[in-house]
């Protein structure tokens, strides 16, 4: 009878901590290896491929005067750095939306809060505002990128309010898109040609060219927002019930909201400043990490969510790279490729259920 | 300070911008289960939703144990207040305790992490809504009562004061719907939880709670027992009853017949005839039955359902104006059914049901066929099948069913 009531009292015990079982930390474990396995190829392979241990070399000894430890500290370094960190900012942004507007298919790119910030950027890249300013540019492109993308969101917000309908949600983002995308368009006709160029490769989406200085605002930045995000977890699992029961537990909405939405802008638009508008991995990443962790708890999900998003992301720019080397394809192009079906699949699943 | 209300309003108005309700004055005490009745957008939701702070009160106060709703932190409101709302959310991926032990927010430290007590809390709330089993289940595979239970003990592992419920039972089956008011009463006399509930079944709400509120016309009309209050004429006029009537002995809903099929003189007595009435009132009969007690069961039915009662006279009074009277109702009937009392006036009836030459239906266990116009029934049920063959009876379904047959 011990053995059935200890049993019993087992799942009990899981509940002082949130539920780490085997399959949560294998998970976890699979993640970070793919993780470094990822990033290592990114660093290895490109237009030169070098052997692992030449790579490994290199890594150790930065100041070494060499081609290899040129290319790796100085291209191929950052870019990578910057892709898995841009990839955790971006699913832990649209975790927060998801969890935020309680719809699974939402994500900074798809309600239109990336293409804010591209608007803003675009303002600073293709006119003279920048002008003088070309040593702050990596942060005044962040506070615009920034800017864009909290006045999108607080746009989005103020129709969310209005209609409770998540599908008029992902349409009202679609609309912000494309006025967006008018806007941008607009200025780019105006512009003079010399700015164009660097600010269409910018706007398909792309980790490469970035300076260790915007890679270290990224860092910096980031880290911060991603810390302040995990202390979220327990309001952001009381939001997992709806704004109303949240606040009748306890949750201060107001302050809550604010600072969810300011934190998932905030990541949505230092990824968008850096590396332009990056499509669908807010999106699709939450629910894969959802689906291989199964569970919405926030307190493994934050972390499953940004892991799993550098994963991702590592991935596809490595793709991007290499698919039809020596063309480099936009990342938009290769992260829509998975992002957009998923999209589908969930909107038919939602509408087979109603 | 344990006389200290629970709650407390003075001159409150509560809607949204335009008052929905004003002049509301409460005074909750520990223990009690106070119903909050009312039709449909009376204002039941917006003065829970008032009470729990999700609406600004537009004029007038609210105490929470003496203390100001608004100037109390959130969380320490949490830690008095609880509510059940009517959208019941559907998290996914999310077993039932890690559920339930969301209502341990307003305890447990800046991650969430559940002490020990927290859990003993989160375990006896789920035992105390008999729902320890689905521990381990998702909330998003429960069926309506069970995710209502769930919802409850959220509700309870916060450990509350009082608890706000909006239409707790909305949707549950009449055995769930049993079972989460017991749960809930068992609370208020075990805990001495306060429970608020906005009800729409009001025959369940007599018969639960300590304490009603109706909730009409701008305000709360009345506040009291619900012994006291629900009265049938208030609740006809609460709910604008046209074609029912609540019975306070009986507490509950009797609904009456328009009359079209016809008339139908029952002659009752010994509270035999409840279940019949129903039936006559349901083919749309008009009914007049005698001679009842006052106290006797068929005359509250009877009076709830519509039907012209007569009733014997108390001890000192005359039994022959009555009688003579319930005679003449007998012999304009199109047919009398005798459910079978004894005594001098039902044999009374009898004959004068027997000279009228209506037709008349017994009711009786032992089918004796008499003859005559008298015919004997040992069931309802066959009672039934008899009066629909009558050759006057026009059922109210009648006229289509008649181009049906003809077709």
């Amino acid at each position: 009878m011990s053995v059935t009531a200890q049993a019993l009292s087992e799942p009990r015990a899981a509940l002082t901590q949130p539920r780490f079982n085997n399959r949560r930390a294998s998970v976890f474990v699979a993640l970070a290896v793919l993780l470094v396995v990822f990033m290592l190829l990114n660093l290895r392979i490109g237009s030169i491929s070098y052997p692992v241990e030449q790579l490994l070399d290199a890594l150790f000894h930065p100041s070494a005067q060499d081609d290899v430890a040129y290319i790796v500290w100085n291209i191929r370094l950052p870019r990578t750095v910057a892709a898995a960190l841009g990839g955790a900012f971006l699913a832990v942004s649209g975790l927060l939306l998801q969890v935020y507007f309680r719809n699974p298919i939402v994500g900074p790119f798809i309600l239109g809060i990336s293409s804010g910030s591209t608007v803003m950027v675009s303002l600073v890249m293709l006119t003279s505002i920048g002008l003088g300013f070309s040593g702050f540019a990596p942060y005044l492109n962040t506070l615009a990128s920034c800017l864009g993308a909290y006045a999108v969101t607080a746009i989005i917000v103020a129709i969310a309010v209005r209609v409770q309908n998540g599908v008029t949600l992902l349409i009202a983002g679609l609309m912000m898109g494309f006025l967006c995308g008018a806007f941008t368009s607009i200025l780019t006709a105006l512009a003079e040609k010399e700015s164009i160029k660097g600010f269409v490769l910018w706007q398909m989406g792309s980790f490469s060219g970035l300076k260790w200085v915007e890679v270290w605002v990224m860092v910096v930045c980031g880290g911060a927002l991603l810390a302040s995000t995990y202390l979220m977890s327990k309001p952001l699992n009381a939001l997992l019930l709806g704004e109303e029961y949240a606040a009748s537990m306890g949750v201060n909405i107001r302050r809550c909201r604010l600072l969810l939405l300011f934190l998932s802008s905030s990541l949505a638009g230092l990824v968008t400043a850096m590396a332009g508008p990056v499509a669908f991995i807010g999106l699709a990443v939450p629910h894969m990490a959802r689906l291989s962790l199964g569970t919405s708890d926030n307190r493994v999900l934050l972390p499953a969510a940004g892991l799993l998003g550098s994963l991702v992301t590592s991935l596809c720019d490595l793709i991007a790279r290499m698919w039809l080397s020596p063309v480099e394809l936009p990342l938009s192009a290769i992260t829509a490729f998975f992002g957009a079906p998923l999209v589908l699949y969930l909107l038919l699943k939602k509408g087979m259920k109603s | 300070m344990s006389g200290e209300p629970i709650l407390r309003t003075a001159g409150l108005v509560v809607g949204y911008r335009a008052p929905v309700l004003s002049g509301i004055d409460l005074d909750f005490g520990r223990g009690q289960f106070i119903a909050l009745l009312g039709p449909n957008g009376a204002g039941k939701t917006t003065l829970l939703r008032t009470l729990s702070r999700h609406l600004k009160a537009l004029a007038g106060t609210i105490e929470v144990l003496g203390q100001d709703l608004n100037a109390l932190p959130a969380l320490d409101l949490a830690r008095v207040v609880a509510v059940c709302l009517t959208d019941n959310a559907r998290p996914p991926l999310l077993p039932v305790d890690e559920f339930v032990a969301l209502g341990r927010y307003s305890h447990t430290g800046l991650m969430g992490h559940l002490s020990a007590r927290d859990t003993e809390v989160v375990e006896q709330s789920l035992a105390a809504v008999a729902a320890g089993e689905l521990a381990d289940r998702l909330v998003e595979q429960l069926s309506d009562g069970e995710r209502q239970k769930v919802v409850l003990a959220r509700a309870l592992a916060q450990e509350p004061k009082l608890m706000l419920l909006d239409e707790p039972t909305a949707h549950l089956d009449l055995k769930h719907r049993i079972e989460v008011m017991s749960i809930l009463r068992a609370q208020c006399r075990s805990q001495g939880l306060t429970v608020l509930a906005a009800l729409h079944d009001i025959d369940l709400a007599a018969k639960i709670s300590d304490r009603v509120l109706l909730v009409r016309d701008g305000g709360v009309s009345d506040d009291g027992l619900p012994e006291a209050v629900l009265t049938s004429d208030k609740v006809a006029a609460l709910y604008d009853l046209n074609t029912a009537d609540f019975d306070r002995h009986l507490g509950s809903i009797e609904f009456r017949s328009d009359g079209r099929a016809g008339t139908v003189f029952v002659i009752a007595g010994r509270s035999h005839a409840a279940p019949l009435f129903r039936l006559l009132s349901k083919k749309g009969l008009a009914i007049a039955t005698g001679m009842l007690d006052g106290s006797d069961l068929d005359a509250c039915v009877g009076a709830a359902i519509g039907a012209r009662v007569f009733l014997r006279p108390a001890a000192t009074g005359e039994v022959g104006p009555v009688l003579n009277a319930a005679l003449a109702a007998c012999a304009a009937c199109d047919f009398i059914i005798d459910s079978g009392p004894v005594g001098i006036e039902a044999d009374t009836l009898r004959a004068g049901a027997a000279a009228s030459g209506r037709p008349l239906l017994r009711l009786t266990d032992t089918a004796s066929l008499t003859g005559g116009t008298e015919r004997g029934y040992a069931t309802l049920a066959e009672l039934s099948g008899a009066i629909d063959h009558l050759p006057f009876f026009q059922p109210q379904a009648g006229r289509t069913m008649n181009v049906e047959r003809g077709a």
